[in-house]
């Protein structure tokens, strides 16, 4: 099956631009790979299964370019992070925390966290999309957790 | 609230900009021109090609459109390319089951005081000569380096980095690749593989 690209850029324009983020840690950077992977999505021919095999393969694909910006030597983060943050509204302290603990974990870590906690994908799901094995998963998930509660504390609940 | 509500609602603050959509149409109608997008630059830039299924090698540059000899997964086929003032170009050839596939892409280089240009011809075919690295369907890992063709799916070590060496009988290229996690390469040595995508 296929979808328009102004579906998938009405549904998960914001899902993408989030997970990019989480790995550039930069807007812009952020917006032209997301940019590039819905041109991506338009210029390929690939059939697809479901609508949730669109949604992993746009994952996966946004995840490997934000990687590939992140080793560019060149690349241009013209606004730091903490400049960005102070543009962004948090609902609450305890949000605007967690936000920043995140950003400052591994970027290894912070991937399979944003994928389990934001994108609701399981370990095997989570596997499957960063092309690694399900233990692997389950040690970064569980590494994160820990680096998690030991700076946020009580913000962050003890789960397994 | 659980951890999820707040991971939720600490993210959700994550928003692309208000030109983002009227952007991204624009960018959908170029790229149906077959234009180039700044994506395609970053790529070849970092001597990595979207979507590269291929490795080009041309002895006759100088003209604005020829024939090439493209190598495609170790075999070699006629390609026309188009290089154009620039620094992009525009490649079209017959793949192994017949259909036309267009490339393109481009590129800049940054000069030592930090200034952009565009690649010259020179170095944009440099490029196009590069090794690539295939991940199949099936699993295995492949090098693509002109003619040669090298599985290197059983040869990455337990921290998932594979070094590989190829030569085209004037130089020597070296290989750092991280496994599903890019790669360097350089003329002179090992690219330390914690030194990149880290």
């Amino acid at each position: 099956m296929r979808q328009t690209v102004q579906e998938l850029i009405e549904r998960y324009q914001n899902n993408l631009f989030a997970t990019a983020f989480n790995v550039c840690k930069n807007a812009q950077d952020a917006e032209d790979v997301v940019q590039d992977t819905f041109i991506q999505y338009h210029a390929s021919k690939k059939e697809f299964e479901s609508e949730q095999h669109i949604r992993a393969w746009l994952l996966r694909v946004v995840i490997n370019k934000a990687k590939n910006v992140n080793r560019t030597f060149w690349k241009q983060n013209k606004v730091s992070l903490e400049d960005y943050m102070e543009t962004l509204s948090f609902e609450t302290p305890e949000s605007e925390n967690l936000f920043e603990t995140v950003m400052k974990l591994p970027e290894k870590y912070r991937i399979v966290i944003h994928l389990f906690y934001y994108e609701d994908y399981s370990v095997q799901e989570i596997a499957s999309i960063l092309q690694i094995t399900q233990s692997n998963v389950k040690v970064r998930l569980s590494r994160g957790r820990q680096l998690l509660k030991e700076s946020l504390k009580e913000e962050w609940e003890d789960d397994k | 609230m659980t951890n999820k509500e707040k991971y939720k609602q600490a993210f959700s603050v994550l928003q692309t900009s208000d030109d983002f959509k009227k952007e991204m149409e624009n960018m959908v109608i170029l790229q149906r021109k077959h234009k180039m997008n700044m994506a395609i630059a970053a790529a070849i830039i970092c001597l990595i090609f979207v979507g590269g299924t291929s490795t080009a090698y041309a002895a006759n540059i100088g003209g604005i459109q020829r024939v090439v000899q493209l190598w495609i997964h170790g075999d070699q086929t006629d390609a026309t390319l188009e290089i154009k003032d620039d620094g992009s170009y525009e490649m079209t050839y017959q793949d192994e089951a017949g259909n036309i596939v267009e490339r393109g892409g481009g590129g800049i280089a940054i000069e030592e005081d930090g200034s952009e240009r565009s690649l010259t011809q020179e170095e944009l075919m440099w490029n196009l000569n590069s090794p690539e690295v295939d991940y199949l369907e099936d699993g295995t890992v492949w090098v693509y380096y002109l003619n040669q063709k090298i599985e290197i799916t059983d040869k990455f070590d337990e921290n998932g980095v594979c070094y590989v060496k190829v030569c085209d009988g004037e130089g020597t290229i070296y290989m750092t690749i991280k496994y599903q996690n890019g790669w360097s390469m350089s003329m002179d040595k090992y690219i330390d593989s914690a030194s990149f995508n880290f």
